[in-house]
Formats: structure tokens, C-alpha cells, sequence
């Protein structure tokens, strides 16, 4: 496949303004401007385009819930703060063609009504967040952002909001309430942010890769984005692919390409000529999978049905010389230091895990240990706040129901045998 | 309506109820943490959690409304293990140090614990631990991060009600704490709210450390003896000495809220200062004597001579009050009694008294604060009457209302107001003109910063207004001329079809109880006319300089040291023949007695108390009065040879001649008191009712000095008032109170200060023509400018020394310390 998303990404100077209007660059913010807002809406809707977040709710429905009240001030804030192990697929975007966002974020700002975007970054992304400063002053200076865009009486202002290294700003309420200068950590929903979202007023999340779709739908139509990939999550997606494989990196490849695919045709294949011995497909709160689910298709329904989830495209690939444990381990540490202590069942619950993982992991586990990991993970999924509590319990389950053995192991060896 | 069932039981609640409050009122118990009524939805704490039929997550019912048709399951098996796995996470890493544990016997988490959780915990980690020895964070606070289950009530409390926002979470995970910022020394209003919220044991009391296990203590249910506001709380003693207060969510207006005063000023009760034996005045000293020498030489010498009077403290029960004014009125024949309430002369108290209508019944707080507008003038609310300030705050969030604060002073409540007014101390009749005007005409003149028309504009469009006037208007001598305006708006909006309430806000406990009860120089019990105007604590005064009274019964109060003109209050005492003091600390006034008798304090005695609501509770006896000393009423009986055996008895006898008070029984009176009727004294002749303002102006004699207030050597218009942490001179004997603050300050504007070349916190030299002093600088923003505070609560700088008689406010200048 051609590549769509990354098509500018090695042009040199691709971030800057001149190269991206040389590659059609805002024709599809022209074109849109001169739709009914609500035009704008269906073509989304009918594209299929579904949000490349993780959770893949429909993003032209999402739009369509968004009050059409013209008194009321409505925002769009789009999720920049990529914090998923293993996913580093906005961060290319944003350095590389800030551009694409951004004709993809008025366009998103015309069809909901709303007159100011707000892009949270990731604070650890300086570079990313000097690149799009650099792009919004340009597009500033072009006409494109600011009042009476292309002379069509539409405003729209974007401003940049740094995060400040808390993974649980990417749960888009707890990034709202960064946004408002508040402690980040997620609301009580309902009322969900399309109702009450940002100053308690009618709001669009979006990933930065579901933003980047926008233009590129508008350009060649719904017709064209749908029949990539399968007919239920069509679409160009990024894939990440980090790990234990000879070509780590982004691969843009159409949703539904399998992971075998992925893995070693373009990947490259597993490093040293060794064995794969587990993948996990989407960041790692997305559960791991092994050799035989190879021939998966990556797209949100099928990874569903396999128990897993596509989640951000990040795919880390682990081979033979993986130790379970340890990765499991590893990613409770991860989510123990990222929860964010409000609810109970998250803040002590994977504190508790962590502490049992490392103590199998130093070969100090008990008889009983992982009964009792399965046991914690039942006493903590579903009962969460938010999904981050959820998301550590579908890693360590994912790690237990594939490799149950190793973790017994661990505690009859005193330690690991891999 | 919503039908619901929940575990089989159908019930019908309104829509939008929590699944939570229809399981409570269907009858079944859900426990929780987080969750309080009054405090945001937080759901973290997710005990809540409970089945709904077709759903397969848990859902947590303190955040979750009913939906009509549900089927709610909270205590099936799956809830069951649900609840016991919280606990068994929240236990985890608690310290389990109950054995030595403040909270231990009323822990919430205990409880839950005892009746739902696991016995056994398969948890064989280390326990996170913050710190070994428990962090001092206040005088009166102090913290266990290791015991804290993270339901944030503390911090929701401290920024929601007490409006504070003193508290916050540091960190996040398992490493969260809830704590001041970066858990330093708090500099908050030390109110202990957050230690009464906490379900465990991780805020706690430093005056009640290690004092007692809550088992051992009797707990007595009373009322707050501080503001007129009226809290209901819990005394605890162990052993006849009283180790804490706390108060109850299902208790009083307050609620589980208290402020610094009433929550940790029970000290002063065990205080070594307190008087304890009687005291009679030998060869110009003050020598310790018997009972009855006491009694029979009061019995002997009061009352002989021609003149005789009697000045009463607002701090007293109705029932002392009561049977104060029958041994003034009946035993010695006069209607010279008063009370101190700020030294307003009787035609402004009058008149106030009309205004505020305290004849008529009481209205609850609650209902007068469902106005959409409600208006406060004249009182520094957030520190004279704390507890009415959070529920003016609570109320002020809902954004169809507007509050309007009126006052020369910045202070807390202000971060709620929608509209804030300043103006001169002694100009509050032309804010409240100018408000009028502005209906009126539309146009308006005065002094005043801030947005008039805006306030006008409020008050019109509003069908419901609530205005509090504080007990600063008491203090004026133009009172009368602040309250003819009061009653010509009340009069042009009541014309205009609107509901009008007007609420005291006073800072006395039982001012209104005390009026009622007939300490007035016009009125009798009942506010009933007097046939002959007796006179009033300044005219007592003004007759003792000359030499015209005999003697003086003083029941509580401190003239010398609250009088506006230290020296003349001082004098005129001085040539009183035969002075009887009854207190339960040697005051300055208590020094210049001949015969000094110790009474009880609020815990040492039984009785009740009329807040500004006009709410009646009860007050009743924890310990015995301390040493020698005696319950107030049985030494006004002895002298007065009245045979009342208990304040019940007078409580009946007040029935017959109060009229309002007529239905409440004494013994059924419970946490929430009754509201007084009206006296039937509403309709004789009052000089306000169908009245024109003007009338009360002209009727009244006025001294009015302070509509030229701007006199170019003493620049300061000084205003005095209770400090949040204290409250007249009774706190200052409080050894936990004082060390919230000990010594007084003056406080003027930023912009004063700035034009001074004046800083925070520093030495400065405030000026009157009567006195100087050196105090320390606190400079708030937002205050008038031209206006200086000083807290009146102390003896070190006694406020009244700078005041002149006759000058009503008082004037200073302020310099550079050099």
C-alpha cells in the first residue's frame, strides 16, 4: 500500500508549511469549508473511520453527538499525550508532518462548531511540541488558523497544553481536567465529554492518528478510506513494531494486514535467527498473544475476539530469551507507578501484584502465589474507576493464561528458568 | 418517579436519586467512604459497588441514578466478595495499630471491617510506610499518612465547605497523601473538620492525643456556647474532666461541621485561672471566703441606696437570663437592665430588635437560604459566625443564586460572593439607601466600592431575598438611622411583592434568648413594653460617673475590658458603691468588684440556648462546676430567694411569659432543637411597625459623629470584632486556642499599606488620641481602604483603649515601627 499517513514524512523539510502545501497540503480544509458542517460529519461517518486511540468508537458518530446549539461553546481537544509502552506512532506525526494534524483539526473544529482546539502533548515530547508550535505560527501566518479562515467567517484557535508525565492524562477525562488546571485523573462519567467536557461544555477527543485521517478522507472521499482494510475498521493504520525483531519501526500498513505479516515481512523477522515466543499487539494493556495467533488480522473486531485489542497499534514482540514473569513484572511496575491513587481497587490492588511479581521474579515466590495473582486480578477488573486498572489486569491475564507454567515454575525453581 | 427494584423490594424514588440513597431508603445498607451527602460524587472508594440486572460490571452507587425499571442487587454473593475484596485491598496496607489508635472503637473502617470484611488477608508483603512518628501539621492537628485509606472526604471538606481548600493530594498511586501542600505546617482556620470527617484514624486531634479510648469517655450531647450559630456537639469526658468535642453528622444545623472555637475552646473549662472560690473585697483586696458569707453579704448591701442595675452577658442560658431579670426586676424593683451587645445604646438595640422582627417566630436557616438572592451586611461572617458560613458557601455554589456581601473587610466568604461591596464603617445605612434609590429611581449616591446597581438590579429581579444583618450595625451610634433604612427597603420590596427575611447574625450564643427573656431596659420577657424605660449600659455608666448608682450586678460580662472608652468605663465603676461580679475568670471588671462570685461554665450546667435562628437547644451538664464554684442559676436563686430547683422549672415558668416559647418541651428538646413561635408581642405598638422610616430616625436621640469621619490626623476608621479563633475574652483563657493566636494584630488594606510603605507581618504603631500601641501589620487585599481591624479578644492589647466615649468608631493612624 501506498503509503498515506507517511507519505511526507521523508521529504526533507516535511514539517514546515511550503512543503506540505507542495504535497496539496489544506486544499482538503478548502474544500471542507465550502461543506455544511454537517456534510463533513457524514463523510467521516460514512468513511467508517473509527478512533485510532485504542478503544475504536466511530469517530463521525462521536462528532454527531456534539450539540448543534450554535450559543453554546464547544472544543476539540486532541489526545497528543502518547504514554502506552510500546506506541510511538503520534509522536512521528507530529515531528515529522504537524500539518496533517493540524488542516485535520479545523476541519474537525468546522464540523462540530467549535472555535478553539487544545492539542495535549506528552511533556516528555519537546522536540514534538516545538515542531508544532513552529506549524501553528505558520499556519497563522498562511490564513489557515485565526479569524475568517480562507475567507469563509469561520474562526478556530489552537493552543498547546503540555502534559507533565502522568500516563493517565491520556484517559480523555483526566486529560480535561489537566487541561482545566486541575489534579489529572478521570471524572465520573456520565455526563460523558460530548455533553460536558472541557469547562463542563460540549467536547470531541481524538487521537492525533484519527485527526491525521481527516484530510485525507475529505481529499479522496468516504468511498476511497472504506475500502482499505476490512469492511468494519477500514483505513490506513500505523503499526509500531518495537522489540525483539531486525527491523523495529513504523510501519504503515491497512488495517487487517496480519501480524505475521507485520512481523516478518516487514519487520524484518525475529533478531538473531531465534524463536517468537509472545506478541503483544497493541501497548501493553493489550493482553499478549503467541506463535499460533500470528495469523490474526490486526484490526479492532478480530484482535477482540482473540481477547485481546488492537489499543494504540504498538506491537511488541518478544522472543524465546523473554522471561514472562518479568515482562509481566515489569508492566505492573508500569501501571503501579502510573496509577493515580484515586480508586481503591487500582491504587492498592496492582501495588499488591507488583509486590508478588517481584518477589517470584527474585525467586522468593510462595506456594500459592499465582492462585493469588489470579485471584487479585478478578478482585480488580471491572471495578475500577477508569479503564487504566483494567487495562494492567488484561496484561498480567494475558501473560498468565499463555504462560501459567513459567510463573509456577517460578515459584518451584526459586527463580527463572529461561 | 422512577421505580426501582432493589433486592426484590420495589420502591419508587424521584428520578435522578442515587442508587445509593433508594437502597438506604428501601432499607438496606451499603457502606461507603468516600461518599458524603453534603461533599462532591468522588466514587473512589468503591465499597459501593453493586449489581445491576443486565449489566456485567459492578457499578458504584454513590455516583450512579436510578433508571426507571432497574433491577439493583446489594447483597448477593458477587457484592458480597466485591465489598470484602475492598476491604481486604484497603487493609492490605493499613497499619492495623488500632491497640494504640485515637480512632479505634469509632472507626469506620473497623466497623465495615467487623461486618463484611475477611478475617484473613493473604497479603505477606511489606507495608508501605510513610513515616514513623506521625506529623504535627497544627496546635490542634496532626497526621498518620499510613493509616489513610484515600477517601478525600478531609479535602473535599476543607475546599467545599469550609472553603479553605487548605488540603490536596500529593503524589499519585500508592504513594498518594492526602495532606497540606507538601505536608507543611497548616495555615488554615484549624477547624478540624477534616479530623471529624475522617472514617479512620489518620487525621486526628492533638489535644485529645492518647487521652482516652473512645468506650471510656461519656458522651454528652450539647450546644456550641461561642457564636449565635448555634452548633450542636458532642462533649466527651473521662474522669469529670472533659478531653474533646466532636460533633455528629445527624446533629444540629452544623452537621459533623464545627470551627476552631467550638471544637477545641473547651480548654479554658479546666483552666487553673478559673475562679473558684468566691471572692470579697477586704480593706480594698480581694480575699477568698465561704458561700455563705458571700450570699448573705450580697443579701445585706445590694440593692440599698436609691439606684440600683443590672448588665447581663449573652453567653448565659435563657433560664439564668430569665430569672437574672425577675431578681433586677422583681427583687430590686428597676428596669435598668441590659445586656453588653456591643455597647449599642437601647434605642438601636430596639429598633434592631424590631427590624429583625425577634418577636415574630424563628425561621430556620435552611429556608432562608433558599432566597435567590441573599444579601449579608455588617458582620465579618466567615469569622464572627463560621458554621453559617459554610452553609452560606454550600448554598452560593448553586449558581441561580447570588450571594451579596456588604462589609468594610475582605474575609473568606468573599471567594464565594457573586457581588462584594465596601464601604466606611458607619456608612452601612447609605449602602442600603443607595440600594434603594436604585429600585426606587434609578439613580443613587454614597461611598460605596463595588457595583450598587448590580446589587440593585439582583434585588429586583429576585422574588425571594434573605439578608443577614450582623451585630456591626449594633455597634453604631447612628444604629438607628442603619435601621430606618433597612425597614424602608424591606418596606419598598415588600410592596414590590417580594418575600422578604431578614436574619441576626449575632456573636453572642444566646443574644436573641436573652432579649426574649427581657434583658432590655424596655422590654419584659416576651418583649413585652415596659411601663417605664429603664436605662441602658451607657446610661448605667453615664449615671455611675456621676455617682448615681449603688450597685451594679454584673452576670458575665467584662464592661472594663469591652466598653468603647477603656478608662470611662473604668471610672464610672469605680464610683459605684456596691459592685457583685459573677464570672468564671477574674476579668478587669471582675478586679474592680466587691464581691466576686464564681459561676459555671457551659459544660459545668444545664439550661438552653436561642441561637439567631430563634432556635431553642438544650444545654446540658457534662462534669460538676470545677472547685468551688456553682451553677449560675442556683446562686442567682439563692440570692434572689427564688425556689427554681433545676432550669427546668424556670423553663416552665418562662412558658407561661414568653409566649413563643409556650409549645417546646424541655425535656423532648433533641440535636435539632425547636424553633421559637412568635411572643404575640409583635402587634402592640412597636415604634417600627406601620411606621415611616423617618419616624424611628427622628424618635431615636443621635450622636451621629461618624458621618464626618475623615479626619486628617488619625486617618483610620478602627473596627473591632471576634477573630476566627477566638471570642470575646473567654477564649483568651484557652490554652489550645491561644496557641492558634496569642497575640492581637491590626489589620488594614493592601493599598493603605502600600501607601504607608507598610509590610506584612511587621511592627507597626497604631495611634489614637486615647492610646498607643505597638502591634504586628497584617495586610489583606481587597479590604476598604481607610479602615483598620483589631480583634477584641485580648488583654495584652485591649481594642477599647483607643476608643473615645461618644465617638462610636474609632479613629487611629498607623506608622512605621522605628
Amino acid at each position: 500500500m501506498e503509503p498515506i499517513l507517511l507519505k511526507n514524512i521523508n521529504t526533507p523539510d516535511s514539517h514546515k508549511v511550503d512543503v506540505y502545501l507542495k504535497n496539496n497540503g489544506y486544499q482538503a480544509l478548502a474544500s471542507a469549508l465550502k461543506m455544511q458542517p454537517d456534510g463533513v460529519i457524514q463523510m467521516v461517518k460514512d468513511s467508517g473511520l473509527r478512533g485510532r486511540g485504542g478503544a475504536g468508537f466511530s469517530t463521525g458518530l462521536k462528532w454527531s453527538f456534539i450539540p448543534k446549539d450554535p450559543t453554546i461553546p464547544k472544543y476539540l481537544c486532541c489526545n497528543a499525550d502518547e504514554g502506552e509502552p510500546g506506541t510511538f506512532k503520534d509522536r512521528v506525526i507530529i515531528e515529522k508532518d504537524p500539518h496533517q494534524l493540524i488542516e485535520g483539526m479545523i476541519i474537525t473544529c468546522y464540523a462540530i462548531g467549535a472555535k478553539t482546539a487544545y492539542i495535549y502533548i506528552r511533556g516528555e515530547f519537546a522536540f514534538g511540541t516545538k515542531r508544532l508550535e513552529q506549524a501553528i505560527k505558520e499556519a497563522y501566518e498562511k490564513g489557515y488558523l485565526g479569524k475568517n479562515i480562507l475567507g469563509s467567517n469561520f474562526d478556530c484557535d489552537i493552543h498547546i497544553h503540555r502534559g507533565f508525565g502522568a500516563y493517565i492524562c491520556g484517559e480523555e477525562t483526566a486529560l480535561l481536567e489537566s487541561i482545566e488546571g486541575l489534579r489529572g485523573r478521570p471524572r465520573i462519567k456520565p455526563p460523558f465529554p460530548a455533553i460536558a467536557g472541557l469547562y463542563a461544555k460540549p467536547t470531541v477527543i481524538n487521537n492525533v492518528e484519527t485527526l491525521s485521517c481527516i484530510s485525507h478522507i475529505v481529499n479522496k472521499g468516504p468511498k476511497w478510506f472504506s475500502s482499505i482494510g476490512p469492511e468494519k475498521s477500514p483505513g490506513p493504520k500505523l503499526f509500531g513494531v518495537s522489540g525483539h525483531v531486525n527491523k523495529p519501526g513504523m510501519y504503515e500498513l491497512p488495517m487487517g494486514t496480519t501480524a505475521r505479516e507485520i512481523i516478518y515481512n516487514h519487520a524484518g523477522g525475529i533478531r538473531n535467527g531465534k524463536k517468537l515466543k509472545a506478541f503483544i499487539p497493541g501497548g501493553v494493556s493489550a493482553p499478549m498473544l503467541v506463535e499460533k495467533d500470528l495469523d490474526t488480522p490486526m484490526d479492532f473486531d478480530s484482535l477482540a475476539a482473540k481477547g485481546t485489542m488492537l489499543g494504540s497499534g504498538g506491537i511488541i514482540v518478544m522472543d524465546e530469551t523473554a522471561c514472562i514473569v518479568k515482562v509481566a513484572m515489569r508492566t505492573m511496575a508500569f501501571f503501579r507507578h502510573e496509577s493515580c491513587g484515586k480508586c481503591t481497587p487500582c491504587r492498592e490492588g496492582i501495588d499488591w501484584t507488583y509486590k508478588v511479581l517481584h518477589r517470584l521474579e527474585k525467586g522468593e515466590g510462595k506456594e500459592g502465589d499465582v492462585e493469588l495473582l489470579e485471584k487479585l486480578c478478578g478482585n480488580i477488573f471491572g471495578r475500577t474507576f477508569c479503564p487504566l486498572g483494567d487495562g494492567a489486569v488484561m496484561a498480567l491475564r494475558g501473560a498468565l493464561k499463555n504462560f501459567r507454567d513459567e510463573f509456577v515454575e517460578h515459584v518451584k525453581n526459586k527463580g527463572c528458568i529461561v | 418517579m422512577a421505580t426501582v427494584k432493589i433486592n426484590g423490594k420495589e420502591i419508587t424514588v424521584e428520578d435522578g436519586t442515587l442508587i445509593l440513597d433508594a437502597a438506604r431508603q428501601a432499607g438496606f445498607e451499603i457502606p461507603t467512604f468516600c461518599y458524603q451527602a453534603r461533599l462532591s460524587r468522588l466514587g473512589s472508594c468503591r465499597m459501593c459497588i453493586i449489581e445491576i440486572g443486565g449489566q456485567k460490571k459492578l457499578q458504584p452507587s454513590c455516583v450512579t441514578p436510578v433508571m426507571h425499571g432497574m433491577e439493583v442487587f446489594t447483597e448477593n454473593e458477587t457484592v458480597k466478595s466485591a465489598r470484602a475484596s475492598m476491604l481486604e485491598f484497603l487493609l492490605a496496607n493499613h497499619p492495623l495499630d488500632c491497640p494504640t489508635c485515637d480512632k479505634g472503637g469509632e472507626c469506620e473502617l473497623q466497623d465495615f471491617v467487623f461486618k463484611s470484611g475477611p478475617r484473613r488477608s493473604p497479603f505477606s508483603e511489606s507495608k508501605r510506610r510513610f513515616h514513623d512518628k506521625d506529623k504535627i501539621l497544627s496546635p490542634v492537628i496532626i497526621k498518620n499518612h499510613n493509616r489513610c485509606i484515600h477517601c478525600e472526604r478531609c479535602v473535599r471538606i476543607c475546599d467545599e465547605v469550609v472553603g479553605r481548600t487548605a488540603l490536596g493530594s500529593i503524589g499519585r498511586g500508592a504513594k498518594i497523601m492526602e495532606t497540606s501542600f507538601m505536608d507543611s505546617t497548616l495555615d488554615c482556620d484549624h477547624c478540624g473538620n477534616c479530623i471529624e470527617v475522617c472514617p479512620v484514624g489518620s487525621w486526628m486531634s492533638l489535644p485529645y492525643r492518647y487521652k482516652a479510648r473512645t468506650w471510656d469517655l461519656k458522651e454528652i450531647d450539647t450546644v456550641c456556647p461561642y457564636c449565635a450559630t448555634g452548633c450542636q456537639f458532642t462533649i466527651g469526658a473521662r474522669n469529670n474532666e472533659i478531653v474533646r468535642v466532636k460533633s455528629k453528622i445527624t446533629t444540629g444545623i452544623n452537621k459533623e461541621t464545627l470551627c476552631a472555637r467550638g471544637r477545641f475552646g473547651y480548654n479554658f473549662i479546666q483552666s487553673e485561672k478559673r475562679l473558684k472560690k468566691p471572692l470579697l473585697k477586704k480593706n480594698g483586696k480581694l480575699v477568698e471566703s465561704s458561700w455563705d458569707e458571700a450570699i448573705s453579704f450580697i443579701k445585706q448591701r445590694f440593692g440599698a441606696g436609691k439606684k440600683t442595675a443590672g448588665i447581663a452577658s449573652a453567653r448565659h442560658t435563657n433560664e439564668e437570663l430569665f430569672v437574672f431579670q425577675k431578681l433586677i426586676r422583681d427583687v430590686f424593683k428597676t428596669n435598668n437592665i441590659d445586656l453588653d451587645s456591643r455597647f449599642a445604646n437601647k434605642w438601636v438595640t430596639s429598633s434592631a430588635i424590631e427590624v429583625l422582627n425577634l418577636a415574630a417566630g424563628g425561621i430556620s436557616i435552611f429556608d432562608a437560604l433558599k432566597a435567590e438572592v441573599i444579601f449579608v451586611i455588617g458582620s465579618a461572617i466567615s469569622n464572627e459566625n463560621p458554621i453559617t458560613d459554610y452553609l452560606i458557601r454550600q448554598t452560593a455554589v448553586d449558581r441561580r443564586k447570588t450571594l451579596i456581601l456588604a462589609h468594610p473587610r475582605r474575609f473568606k466568604l468573599n471567594s464565594s460572593a457573586n457581588i462584594s461591596l465596601r464601604y466606611k464603617p458607619g456608612t452601612e445605612g447609605e449602602v442600603i439607601k443607595g440600594i434603594t434609590d436604585f429600585i426606587e429611581k434609578g439613580v443613587f449616591h454614597g461611598n460605596v466600592v463595588g457595583d450598587i446597581s448590580q446589587v440593585g438590579e439582583k434585588f429586583k429581579n429576585a422574588k425571594n431575598i434573605t439578608m443577614f444583618l450582623g451585630a456591626d450595625i449594633l455597634r453604631l451610634d447612628n444604629g438607628t438611622n442603619v435601621v430606618a433604612e433597612i425597614v424602608a427597603l424591606k418596606g419598598l420590596l415588600k410592596k414590590a411583592g417580594k418575600n422578604i427575611i431578614i436574619q441576626p447574625l449575632f456573636d453572642r450564643c444566646n443574644q436573641r434568648g436573652a432579649r426574649a427573656m427581657g434583658i432590655h431596659p424596655l422590654f419584659l420577657p416576651g418583649l413585652k413594653k415596659v411601663k417605664e424605660n429603664g436605662m441602658d449600659c451607657g446610661e448605667i455608666l453615664d449615671a455611675a460617673k456621676k455617682g448615681e448608682i449603688d450597685s451594679l450586678y454584673i452576670l458575665g460580662e467584662d464592661i472594663v475590658s469591652m466598653y468603647p472608652d477603656a478608662k470611662f468605663a473604668k471610672d464610672a465603676l469605680s464610683n459605684i458603691k456596691f459592685k457583685v461580679v459573677q464570672d468564671t475568670f477574674l476579668t478587669e471588671t471582675a478586679k474592680t468588684a466587691d464581691v466576686v462570685i464564681p459561676g459555671a461554665s457551659y459544660a459545668e450546667k444545664d439550661g438552653t440556648f436561642t441561637n439567631q435562628e430563634g432556635r431553642v437547644q438544650r444545654l446540658r451538664k457534662v462534669i460538676s462546676p470545677v472547685g468551688n464554684s456553682k451553677d449560675d442559676l442556683d446562686i442567682l436563686c439563692s440570692i434572689g430567694g427564688f425556689a427554681y430547683k433545676s432550669a427546668k422549672e424556670v423553663f416552665d415558668d418562662i412558658k407561661k411569659e414568653v409566649l413563643g416559647y409556650k409549645d417546646i418541651n424541655f425535656d423532648a428538646l433533641d440535636g435539632n432543637g425547636a424553633l421559637v413561635k412568635g411572643h404575640g408581642a409583635e402587634n402592640q405598638g412597636s415604634r417600627v411597625k406601620g411606621q415611616g422610616a423617618s419616624e424611628i430616625a427622628s424618635a431615636s436621640p443621635r450622636n451621629d459623629t461618624s458621618s464626618n469621619p475623615y479626619l486628617d490626623e488619625y486617618p483610620f476608621l478602627l473596627i473591632t470584632g471576634n477573630h476566627l479563633f477566638h471570642s470575646g475574652r473567654l477564649s483568651q483563657n484557652d490554652d489550645v486556642l491561644i496557641k492558634l493566636l496569642a497575640e492581637p494584630f491590626v489589620e488594614i488594606s493592601e493599598e493603605d499599606a502600600k501607601e504607608l510603605g507598610l509590610t506584612d507581618k511587621e511592627n507597626v504603631k497604631v495611634k489614637s488620641s486615647e492610646y498607643e500601641a505597638v502591634l504586628k501589620l497584617r495586610v489583606v487585599k481587597g479590604s476598604q481602604k481607610g479602615v483598620a481591624f483589631m480583634p477584641e479578644n485580648f488583654d495584652s492589647v485591649s481594642v477599647n483603649q483607643f476608643y473615645k466615649k461618644g465617638q462610636g468608631i474609632a479613629r487611629v493612624k498607623i506608622e512605621k515601627q522605628v
